[in-house]
């Protein structure tokens, strides 16, 4: 085979699998963000996070949230709530941050499988 | 001892040694659950063989529980693939799966295939839920597609396709009246297979869970049974295969393309819980699967 050819193929590959590490990855991050929380399911992203909190800083000491299903779910705790999102969301981001990073710096299919 | 725990049937065949893939399984609910006390369900022979070519020890670490079953199973012919190259038909023992809440000595019970390879404690806040029943809906390879259509919907203008792959049930009237349903879609199986439309010769489970939550939802949409963690069951599928183990949460795979067969795209999988799909390939890397639940 033309030499200019493998070149693009190993390269096409390369970008084909990278790009579902990408995907596996991304879909970590999603799972490290859903929480359950009184039987609700939440995703503990920016807008939960600010909405709960604008909720606490108006003074709500009981919150009535609709979650990933839907459903209504009461927060007799809304700072221990809170405190849930923001770890499961800073736990997610550190792991996204680590990880794009590896992947960032792995400039072939060995690389990225660590051979 | 909290009376939660987690379940596997498994009857062997003459290809594939189903007990052996569920010791392994369970071994990995050992490792990554909170509530994993395990009950294997097998013939009285499949046990026998289990322990002695297994040895008792590392039974006896797997599981918590056995029961014996006694059933004379449907003839239910399974076609299987192991990589598109290569591909056999075996004998799948299933057509009990919808007693499983008799059987159960839990009070609240995962029902996991023996392929289901659990890698994270995802799954334990099941036990702490006010679900009934809950199952996975859909489901994504290891590219992030979705089935085919005939594992999405029943037909292609059907009901969607429920995964029995995966069940957490309780003890309520809800759970008994889904397993009663489920029974009863079992026993009249062809009626069920005309009015809803869906293919093939083999029995699926899936199947009839799909219509038993149809049944139980008014025959609309609806949430009495709870979609496991709000998302998809990650599956390898059968033309997939396992190439490198490198600790028990993180595995390398060959996942294969399904419009260029001839194509595999390498791809490395952290932490997801996976339906292994490929028992040949879950047989060849079965010791090295083993070997890394020590780490």
């Amino acid at each position: 085979m033309d030499e200019r050819l493998a070149k693009a193929l190993e390269f096409s590959n390369y970008r084909s699998t990278i790009e579902n590490q990408k995907r596996n990855l991304r879909s970590r991050v999603d799972s490290l963000q859903t929480i359950t929380y009184n039987n609700g399911s939440f995703k503990s992203n920016r807008e939960t996070i600010s909405f709960v909190s604008t909720l606490i800083d108006l003074g709500n000491d009981e919150i009535v949230i609709v979650d990933e299903r839907d459903n209504p779910i009461e927060i007799n705790d809304p700072k221990d709530f809170l405190t849930t999102l923001v770890e499961a969301y800073m736990a997610s981001m550190n792991e996204f941050l680590a990880e794009s990073k590896k992947l960032a710096k792995a400039r072939s299919i060995k690389k990225i499988m660590d051979w | 001892m909290s009376n939660n725990g987690v379940c596997f049937f498994a009857y062997n065949n003459k290809d594939i040694d189903y007990v052996k893939l569920a010791l392994l399984s369970a071994l990995y609910v050992k490792k990554f659950m909170k509530n994993n006390n395990t009950c294997l369900i097998t013939e009285q022979g499949d046990f026998e063989y289990l322990c002695k070519s297994r040895g008792e020890e590392l039974v006896d670490k797997a599981f918590d529980e056995v029961v014996i079953t006694s059933v004379q199973h449907k003839h239910n012919m399974r076609l299987h693939f192991d990589s598109p190259w290569s591909k056999f038909t075996s004998e799948f023992k299933n057509s009990n799966k919808h007693l499983i809440n008799e059987y159960s000595p839990f009070d609240k019970t995962l029902l996991l295939d023996i392929d289901y390879f659990v890698r994270n404690d995802g799954l334990d806040y099941l036990f702490d839920s006010d679900a009934n029943v809950a199952m996975y809906q859909q489901a994504r390879n290891l590219k992030h597609e979705d089935p085919f259509l005939y594992e999405r919907y029943l037909n292609p203008v059907g009901i969607p396709m429920w995964w029995s792959t995966v069940v957490y049930f309780d003890k309520s009237e809800i759970s008994n009246m889904f397993f009663d349903i489920w029974a009863h879609v079992s026993e009249n199986y062809d009626f069920y297979k005309f009015l809803y439309n869906f293919p093939g010769a083999l029995f699926r489970t899936d199947y009839c869970v799909s219509i038993a939550v149809h049944l139980m939802n008014g025959m609309k949409p609806g949430d009495i049974i709870d979609i496991i963690q709000n998302t998809h069951m990650v599956y390898m599928d059968q033309k997939d295969d396992l190439v490198e183990v490198k600790n028990a949460n993180d595995w390398i795979f060959l996942a294969n393309d399904r419009e260029t067969p001839w194509k595999d795209i390498t791809t490395r999988n952290y932490h997801d819980s996976i339906h292994m799909m490929n028992k040949r390939s879950l047989d060849r890397n079965w010791q090295d699967l083993l070997g890394v639940l020590d780490g």
